[in-house]
């Protein structure tokens, strides 16, 4: 295998520096002169019409500079395209607690709220759906007029005939699961800063959104500014976890206000607005059917999966028609079935957590599965084995898995956690649970396009200018790593944006469905190629030889297999410039992978490049008075491609881990009987605290992606999945209580215990 | 005879990170507000202005504490440590360093809290075991990391090498 | 938030200041718990009185003869750090211990946190356990009552218009007394207790009868709420297991929990059951260890 210099080496983050020292600046440390602070009139109900707004009151409060409501704007839908169905502020009624009224700005915050309270709205409350069977009734309340049964969106996915092969199973097993929204719950508060220059009809937003070049297409259209006189700009984000992405809840108000005083606006979520407005992975409810042959290999899968939109489509069919691929990625069976639901309640709309919805779908599957290798008589890992995915296979919905480590994870996991040794010989109470996930590894959403530039100037200097949006998983020194290896130099030697801002970094989607490695990587790594050719020609010159027979190592250029024939790095720049080429020396990159969109009516289609795999084995430990579950030990395997930065990945796993515990365990957004969202600080909705720390061990498989920089995938989203799984598969392993809801509440488990003792 | 002076401002003096400040405050302003807005000290944080989170943790008088819930008014003529203040002389502080090298930050937001908890721990107890690591952080929430960087990183610094 | 800040040197002004805003006011103390609720927009008091700056108020002493008496502005920090404390009163330091975090224990005061009356509050159940009178100074003079009829509901105290609390007098301790906080939170002392038991048991010179138990609920009524019937199950016995099962049971039945965003009524009660038992078998454990 080829040695690489810098591939490989645990360097810490090129941003950390500004982080440690606390210099680095959020969109919520920003400051524009003249700057004003606006907050959002959430409505108080769930479900009502509007009869009247009058904001004649606020709009007289001293202080005040402007008040918007959907009068003062054209108000243009947006939502998935082809099914917008959502607008920044309600018309004729409002589908959610806290859906945008009004907004106001001020001098300052203290002002505008007050300014909040003088808003006289009247309602007329409507009955109000929340949970997703109740409202596929025909006498639900209606959400949208326009949803028959309240559904939004559907998609069937039928590969086979699951009919004739249930006939011909030896063994049926069903189920059926619940997941609630969990979120991401990030440090950050969401902010922005709107600037509108109306003399030259101009909009500069400040924005923590992890696709500024596609909001800036998203926005355009919904404020009616041209793209061209509008620009985005997009410090490093405060975490995100897919709650970050193309979301304008917070931007389009700070817009709207802008352009109705323009003077800059400032919004900032409180804590509080952040539990009751942040998109995440919506509930779902799943129901599995799946027919085995007596020695565990799959004959017929099955999944009825009704996911609760909330309020507007937002990500809703997008999650679901991911969902139909991620089905079967894991295993190989000749018949499938996906009947995928989107349906309207009155809650929070869908957005993503790390793998969209994958981990509702996973939970679900993964539970099923591991009770019905257990009904079989068979160790769980067997039976994956048994019908695991390979590379070369393409699926059911067309994903192909150019690589695919499925296999060696399984392992190499069980192998590091004493498997087969402590699968059923643990003490009581105590247990081991294994689950398996995989997912994208880099998708497109619409146009997959990623562009960068690596800039040379007169004095050696190195720049990247990528569109990349880190929200703190490491792209940015991951693609300077790229850069640096592929140019013979060390990462202190380049600089990459921190910034990115539309105006003068080239486009770039933005950081999510785990694309940063596989697209950015690439399309860095073809720009510092392009810059590596130019300067090869000139050196061949010098060196008397052809292009073709020189490298980039050690900061020089020098002939294959004769690093003494060399020209430093530095010189070769100098000779590039005296032969009279033009400086700066640009190199350009781009990355366009050859897939696809995935199909409205089916959810087919080879939308990523490459695909992610993880296993995960969870030791957990069941206080049997309490109900409560502590998680002893974690150990994940998951193939990566390759690993470019072990510091990071390690720290990647490890927070994944926890995330996936949080999931378990703890977290959940719920609602009161009227639609009120009941957590509303971190000390109802709990993320794991330090005492939930556990011993985690990773390893890291390189499957060696053909289509990833230097063989890597993304892995941020797959890795964050499987552990919530694990752990309730290790519950059952410890006390023989399947709970089939998360989180596991210490409730439900003792609970369970009594239901089990009762039998 | 009692006189009450209802102030809706009051001029009160700070030294922080070593600097002497005279700021003129609203009574109502919390001493984070006054840091990142008056002092344009924006290292620390408001991840929930509620005291839950731990991202606005600075140290005053010696001790850890959450500046959101402090009125910036009661703090006239206190002493106080930001992450700004821990570098000195060009040179990290042997946390920060730390955190660096363990990769204990990744979005970066909740670090000076943390570090800033874990200062005030070392400064009162230069070597703790892992579980006075982890009570001194107990009330800093990161999302990114699961902690363990961030245990490493203090440890390494605590010079214990006590594995949990 | 919006009001008006008045800052007080003085116990008595402190007071003619209540009385002069009545019904308008807030004391603020450490402000922990108070700038979390008006942030909530939960109070919107007109006034705040800050008696942070009040001299005297922030101690801790004690005396072999009265026993320990800790000023009202004592932070919690000061409590879970203090030898004297620890030493003689070893659940006070172990209460302050688990309650929320250092950067709130730092600031967060004594009285503050037993003026808040949060039913879940950690302080009231130990010190309650411990008979520890509250120090009210009014309008009219003194008084002292009991910390157990301090509380009336759910933020709300014995507290007139116009009084303040400034010290608590916990009585001293015999030799043969054990005493123990159990608090049970979803991920641990971060959380805010979803029950929180505190036993204190005297036994007689046999060692082994019990000359006196007090079994203290938190979170699970509106005030902190001593369960009687579970300490009458234990006075006068040598406990056997049999008691402590029984004594666990009745204050179960005593217990008046409620279904919350935090945990549900059932699972409380079902809890108190659980912690109950365990701070009885902790707190005679202390009680015969010399």
């Amino acid at each position: 295998m080829k040695e690489y210099s810098v591939i490989g080496r645990p360097i810490p983050q090129v941003d950390s520096v500004s982080k440690i020292t606390g210099r680095v600046k959020y969109v919520n440390d920003f400051v524009i002169p003249g700057m004003l602070h606006g907050k959002i009139l959430g409505s108080p109900y769930a479900h009502a019409r509007i009869m009247r707004i009058d904001t004649t009151k606020a709009e007289q409060l001293p202080g005040v500079r402007a008040v918007v409501t959907a009068r003062d704007f054209p108000m243009v839908k947006f939502g998935i395209p082809g099914l917008e169905d959502e607008l920044a502020f309600a018309t004729d009624k409002v589908r959610r607690y806290g859906e945008a009224v009004a907004a106001v700005a001020a001098i300052d915050e203290a002002t505008a709220e007050e300014a909040l309270d003088l808003i006289d709205v009247e309602y007329k409350e409507l009955p109000v759906v929340l949970d997703v069977e109740e409202a596929m009734k025909p006498e639900a309340p209606k959400v949208h007029e326009h949803a028959k049964n309240n559904i939004g969106f559907e998609v069937h996915h039928h590969i086979g005939n699951v009919e004739q092969a249930f006939k011909e199973s030896d063994y049926i097993r069903e189920d059926r699961f619940e997941t609630p929204m969990a979120l991401g719950a990030s440090l950050g508060p969401r902010c922005s800063i709107a600037d509108y220059d109306p003399i030259s009809n101009q909009m500069t937003l400040y924005t923590d959104d992890v696709r500024p070049h596609l909001q800036l297409l998203g926005l355009a259209r919904i404020l009616g500014i041209s793209e061209k006189k509008l620009r985005v700009i997009r410090p490093i984000v405060a975490g995100s976890f897919g709650n970050k992405g193309l979301i304008y809840e917070v931007c389009l108000p700070a817009a709207f206000l802008s352009m109705k005083c323009g003077q800059p606006v400032r919004i900032e979520r409180t804590r509080e607005e952040e539990f009751v407005h942040t998109r995440s992975v919506q509930p779902v409810v799943t129901y599995f059917k799946t027919g085995v042959k007596k020695d565990g290999t799959l004959v017929a899968m099955e999944c009825r999966h009704l996911g609760n939109s909330g309020a507007y489509l937002a990500m809703g069919p997008r999650a679901v028609l991911i969902n139909v691929g991620v089905f079967d990625v894991l295993f190989r069976c000749p018949n499938v079935k996906f009947d995928g639901y989107v349906i309207y309640t009155n809650t929070i709309p869908c957005g993503a957590l790390r793998g969209i919805s994958n981990r509702a779908l996973n939970f679900g599957q993964q539970c099923h599965l591991d009770m019905l290798a257990r009904d079989l008589g068979m160790d769980v890992v067997d039976f994956f084995l048994k019908n695991a995915r390979q590379k070369g296979d393409i699926t059911s919905a067309r994903w192909k898995l150019d690589s695919c480590g499925i296999k060696e994870c399984i392992q190499e996991a069980t192998k590091a956690s004493g498997w087969k040794e402590k699968r059923g010989r643990l003490p009581a109470t105590r247990g081991i649970g294994f689950a398996a996930a995989g997912h994208c590894a880099g998708s497109r959403y619409g146009s997959d396009l990623s562009t960068a530039l690596v800039e040379v100037d007169d004095l050696g200097s190195v720049r990247v200018i990528s569109g990349r949006a880190d929200a703190g998983q490491g792209s940015g020194t991951m693609i300077t790593m790229c850069v640096a290896e592929e140019l013979g130099l060390d990462v202190e030697d380049i600089t990459i944006n921190e910034i990115t801002d539309t105006w003068f970094v080239p486009w770039e989607p933005g950081n999510y469905a785990s694309r940063g490695t596989i697209q950015q990587g690439n399309a860095a790594l073809s720009a510092a190629r392009d810059v590596k050719h130019q300067l090869f020609k000139v050196v061949a010159k010098k060196l008397g030889t052809t292009p073709n027979q020189l490298e980039a190592g050690n900061k020089h250029i020098f002939i294959k297999g004769s690093p003494d024939k060399n020209v430093s790095f530095l010189s070769a720049v100098k000779e590039y410039r005296d032969s009279g080429k033009q400086m700066p020396l640009v190199g350009r990159g781009y990355y366009d992978p050859p897939t696809e969109d995935l199909d409205r009516n089916t959810g087919e289609g080879n939308f990523s490049i490459a695909y992610g795999f993880s296993i995960q084995i969870a030791e957990v430990e069941v206080d049997i008075e309490t109900g409560k579950v502590t998680v002893l030990k974690v150990i994940a395997a998951h193939d990566c491609g390759k690993v470019i930065n072990p510091l990071i990945l390690n720290g990647q796993s490890e927070g994944s881990i926890s995330m996936a515990i949080g999931t378990a365990l703890f977290e959940e957004i719920s609602y009161s009987e009227e639609g009120k969202v009941l957590q509303t600080s971190y000390a109802d909705y709990r993320l794991p605290s330090v005492w939930q720390e556990t011993e985690s061990d990773t390893i890291w498989v390189e499957s060696i992606d053909p289509h990833g920089p230097y063989g890597a995938k993304g892995i941020t989203e797959v890795i964050a999945i499987p552990a919530t799984a694990a752990i309730a598969n290790a519950v059952y392993d410890a006390i023989g209580v399947r709970i089939k809801k998360t989180p596991l509440l210490p409730w439900k488990i003792l609970h369970g215990l009594k239901e089990k003792n009762r039998v | 005879m009692m006189v009450i002076k209802l102030a809706t401002k009051e001029q009160i003096e700070l030294t922080v990170n070593g600097q002497f400040y005279e700021v003129v405050v609203k009574t109502t302003e919390s001493l984070l507000d006054v840091l990142r807005n008056q002092l344009g000290l924006t290292g620390a944080k408001k991840g929930c202005n509620v005291g839950e989170c731990g991202a606005c943790t600075v140290i005053i008088d010696g001790m850890a504490v959450r500046s959101c819930l402090v009125l910036a008014v009661t703090a006239n003529g206190k002493s106080i440590t930001t992450i700004e203040g821990l570098a000195e002389g060009g040179d990290l502080h042997p946390l920060q360093e730390a955190f660096l090298q363990y990769g204990a930050t990744q979005c970066g937001f909740c670090t000076p809290g943390f570090i800033l908890s874990a200062k005030a721990l070392l400064d009162e107890n230069p070597s703790p075991s892992d579980e006075e690591i982890k009570r001194a952080i107990e009330g800093n929430l990161c999302r990114c990391t699961g902690y363990t960087s961030i245990i490493e990183a203090i440890r390494a610094v605590a010079g214990s090498s006590k594995k949990k | 938030m919006k009001f008006e800040y008045i800052e007080t040197t003085s116990v008595d002004e402190a007071v003619s200041l209540l009385g002069r805003y009545e019904g308008k006011a807030k004391l603020m103390a450490g402000g922990t718990d108070l700038i979390v609720q008006m942030r909530k927009r939960a109070i919107k008091p007109e006034y705040i009185i800050y008696i942070g700056k009040i001299k005297g108020l922030d101690y801790i002493s004690y005396e072999d003869k009265k026993g320990l008496r800790l000023g009202a502005l004592t932070t919690i920090r000061a409590l879970e750090k203090s030898d004297e404390v620890h030493m003689r009163y070893a659940m006070i330091s172990q209460v302050a211990s688990q309650m929320a975090s250092v950067g709130v224990r730092n600031i967060g005061t004594l009285g503050g946190n037993l003026c808040n009356a949060s039913p879940s509050a950690d302080m009231a159940p130990g010190l309650i356990g411990l008979s520890a009178l509250a120090k009210i100074v009014g309008p009219g003079g003194n008084r002292q009552i009991l910390l157990e009829k301090f509380f009336t509901g759910p933020g709300t105290t014995v507290l007139d218009k116009g009084e303040l609390l400034v010290e608590l007098e916990v009585p001293l301790i015999s030799s043969r007394t054990g005493a123990t906080y159990l608090k049970h939170g979803m991920r641990g002392n971060i959380d805010l207790a979803m029950v929180g038991v505190a036993a204190v048991i005297t036994l007689e010179e046999d060692m082994d009868t019990v000359r006196e138990a007090r079994i203290v609920l938190g979170a699970v009524a509106p005030t902190p709420v001593r369960a009687r019937q579970a300490e009458a199950v234990l006075k006068g016995k040598k406990i056997t297991e049999e008691d402590i099962e029984e004594a666990g049971h009745m204050a179960s039945k005593e217990a008046r929990p409620i279904t919350d965003v935090r945990a549900i009524a059932e699972y409380r009660r079902e809890m108190v059951h659980v912690f109950t038992k365990h701070a009885i078998r902790e707190a005679l454990k202390r009680a015969k260890s010399v």
